[in-house]
């Protein structure tokens, strides 16, 4: 009965759909640039999950040219943070994503998309995301609202990225250290094989550093990776009030 | 008991040197471990009565303790399931009302809990608690 319903109304709808004007979909426009989309690892991070204890050697990254007014800034910084109590968790305890540049040293994977117009970098840790949009001009400084990633505009250069950045939030501290709203990071992601790229990133920053900071992050493939989500739902750390030092709630 | 300052940068220190992260990249670590006590790991036994699969750590509830102590529930703390899917642990690999053995550095404050180092299921299947826990003092793949 049921079904003798369904199959009249079918026969009843069908030719609705039939008479339809057929709409005429765009195929994808092509993407420009190299392919160097999927799942991304530091050549080492798998090791150091893997092997409790393992050490690891990557390129260090230089000193931060820091100036005057930025080592007296941290210092005086330090010397609050000494003197107070902590009443709140802050950054990672407080399940705050690292934003960029922190999020392209990745010892969690990283996804790389591209699509017409747009290069996403998503990394696996605090499911942290950041679109490149290609071809465009970048914004003036009193425009970019700052942000965890901030704002991101590239093209393409032969097998390089280049990737201009700015506005960043206050509390993304590269190197531990102040930025101003004038902070600058340029990066030439260089795809150097089908298997392999490297992100050479450089800070500049006219009130805080003395000079450029550059830096290389390499990755390679990892073909069947698939990236694990990251929601930062149960977060047992708490400052205890008495101590201002961080605890485990315990118990179920 | 340290001081705030010298044991949390310490800690810090050790983790950013064990982890390889630099100071101008990631910072994706959600925190130290310096409440834990790494110089003194425990065996501890128990009995699960939940097993939490989250972000951004993983935890064991068990009732037990180590030999010849008395039993309490125990908070123990794992790594994130990123990090463990990739070596080789399972979402649902371990039940409430599994008696499992575990290697945990424990908590310094005393409360009963820790972080864990190794765990031995009942099928007998033996893992780690991934790289950022740093390694076991004790090894349970040896024992029978």
């Amino acid at each position: 009965m049921r079904l003798a319903a369904l199959a009249a109304v079918s026969a009843a709808v069908a030719p609705v759909f039939a008479a339809a004007p057929a709409t005429r979909l765009a195929p994808v426009p092509k993407v420009e640039g190299v392919y160097f989309s999927g799942t991304w690892e530091d050549p080492n991070p798998q090791e150091v999950l893997r092997a409790p204890g393992a050490t690891v050697q990557r390129t260090p990254t230089p000193p931060a040219p820091f100036n005057d007014k930025a080592k007296a800034e941290m210092a005086e910084r330090r010397a609050k943070q000494q003197q107070t109590k902590a009443t709140e968790l802050t950054g990672g305890a407080a399940c705050i994503p690292g934003g960029f540049p922190g999020m392209m040293g990745p010892v969690f994977p990283l996804e790389v998309l591209q699509s017409p117009g747009q290069v996403t970098i998503i990394a696996e840790a605090f499911s942290q995301i950041r679109r490149i949009y290609l071809n465009e001009k970048q914004i003036a400084f009193e425009d970019a609202e700052p942000l965890f990633w901030g704002h991101s505009v590239g093209h393409w250069e032969g097998n390089t990225l280049l990737v201009n950045t700015i506005g960043l939030k206050d509390n993304i501290r590269i190197g531990g250290g102040p930025h101003s709203d004038k902070l600058q990071i340029d990066e030439r992601i260089t795809v150097t094989s089908p298997d392999t790229w490297e992100d050479q990133i450089t800070v500049t920053d006219p009130q805080y550093l003395t000079g450029p900071w550059t830096w290389t992050h390499k990755y390679v493939r990892r073909k069947d990776y698939k990236i694990n989500e990251y929601v930062c739902e149960d977060n047992r750390l708490y400052i205890d009030p008495a101590t201002g030092q961080q605890k485990l709630r315990l118990g179920e | 008991m340290q001081s705030r300052g010298s044991s949390g940068r310490a800690a810090v220190l050790a983790m950013a040197a064990l982890t390889g992260i630099t100071w101008a990249g990631a910072v994706s670590a959600h925190h130290s471990f310096a409440m834990f006590d790494n110089e003194h790991q425990v065996k501890v036994t128990g009995t699960v009565t939940r097993f939490d699969w989250t972000n951004p750590h993983i935890y064991l509830f068990v009732t037990g303790g180590e030999a010849g102590k008395d039993a309490k529930p125990m908070t123990i703390e794992g790594a994130s399931p990123g990090i463990l899917n990739r070596i080789g642990w399972k979402f649902n690999m371990v039940k409430t009302g599994d008696q499992i053995t575990m290697v945990i550095a424990p908590l310094r404050s005393g409360e009963p809990g820790g972080l864990l180092k190794e765990i031995k299921l009942p099928d007998g299947r033996v893992f780690n608690n991934g790289g950022f826990a740093g390694p076991s003092q004790i090894s349970l793949k040896d024992e029978k």
